[in-house]
């Protein structure tokens, strides 16, 4: 018996939850899930399986084309968990704790998803996860399921639609939850950091939308 | 061959009187399984790091890594795989001077050196 959360009623394949519930046995922890394509696409890569734990000891399974991640209990206020935790098959009810997410740790995402778009323009939808994650729910306080998730980003046609949506929402999302005095003195920081380093595009990059919040955040 | 090659290879490249560390719990039998043509692929990757090709990560904090500040630092991060096995690669530079740091090793690894120099804090 498995616990299936599918708050959208429709997206979780039938026939995969029987294959979920076998693999969900196979490991020797209370709490275990899968998420991702396996449950949704008729064709995927791997499944997804995630185990909360404290320790780092991996499960060995039988099917090869598993990815298993660990979860801290720590990390379960994560957006990463809210989202992959809404739509899933668990092996029990899974632990619920208060989402926290702050504009550092959001910069952060946004800091390390830039170079990595830029190093990878043909392969830009495997860099852009987190940082569309983070950023539709900082605009519509909705946390995006796996499905949503991979819906949004398969809508981005090329590397330069990615580019003019960074422009577009990063600031807005950070200047609907910041406040105006914290966003000048932290922004004008960072600004400073990536202003010692033009010599690259990401860092260039990375420097005009931090102006932008400092400019938006001053003119209120 | 190449695990004891590839140290001095890398050295060679980075050309620098410093003397660049080399970490990663599994370094050496990580580097016992590459391929000739993977570890040219590093070398290359390396040699684009040096032309300035590739983005670095950098952190907007004033926190210390080591003996460096963190906002000092350039990170290069190269993702491989081996067999089934995700690896990954980060080059760490002081801005405008001299590569410090070559690490190597799985996902875990990875995530535990990020965490280290303040790229990444919880799992997000």
């Amino acid at each position: 018996m498995v616990i299936v959360y599918d708050p959208k009623k429709y997206q979780i394949l039938n026939q995969r939850i029987k294959t979920a519930e076998s693999i969900l046995e196979q490991i020797p922890a209370k709490h275990c899930f899968i998420s991702g394509s396996f449950l949704y696409k008729d064709k995927y890569n791997d499944i997804d399986i995630f185990v909360i734990s404290r320790t780092k000891k991996k499960a060995a399974l039988k099917e090869k084309n598993v990815k298993l991640q660990t979860i801290d209990f720590n990390d379960l206020h994560s957006l990463f968990y809210h989202s992959i935790a809404k739509s899933c098959i668990a092996k029990n009810i899974l632990p619920a704790k208060e989402l926290k997410v702050t504009i550092a740790d959001y910069w952060q995402v946004v800091s390390e998803a830039i170079p990595s778009l830029l190093n990878n323009k043909n392969r830009f939808r495997k860099t852009i996860r987190n940082l569309i994650l983070y950023t539709e729910y900082l605009i519509s306080d909705d946390v995006l399921d796996s499905f949503q998730l991979s819906k949004k980003i398969e809508e981005f046609k090329n590397f330069s639609e990615v580019m003019d949506y960074i422009q577009k929402n990063v600031p807005a999302a950070v200047l609907k939850h910041i406040k105006k005095s914290y966003a000048k003195r932290f922004f004008y920081t960072q600004a400073g950091n990536y202003k010692s380093a033009t010599e690259y595009d990401s860092q260039r990059v990375l420097y005009s939308i931090a102006h932008q919040i400092t400019k938006g955040a001053a003119n209120g | 061959m190449i695990q004891k090659n590839s140290k001095k290879r890398i050295k060679g490249t980075l050309h620098q009187d410093y003397d660049i560390e080399f970490l990663g719990d599994n370094f050496d039998e990580i580097t016992k399984q590459l391929t000739d043509s993977k570890a040219d692929k590093i070398n290359r990757w390396i040699e684009e790091v040096i032309l300035r090709r590739i983005q670095p990560i950098t952190i907007g904090s004033n926190q210390k890594y080591k003996k460096w500040p963190v906002n000092q630092l350039l990170i290069f991060r190269y993702p491989f795989t081996i067999g089934n096995s995700e690896y990954r690669i980060l080059l760490v530079k002081v801005k405008n001077a001299i590569y410090i740091e070559f690490h190597l090793g799985d996902h875990k690894y990875y995530d535990d050196v990020r965490k280290e120099l303040g790229v990444k804090k919880g799992n997000y």
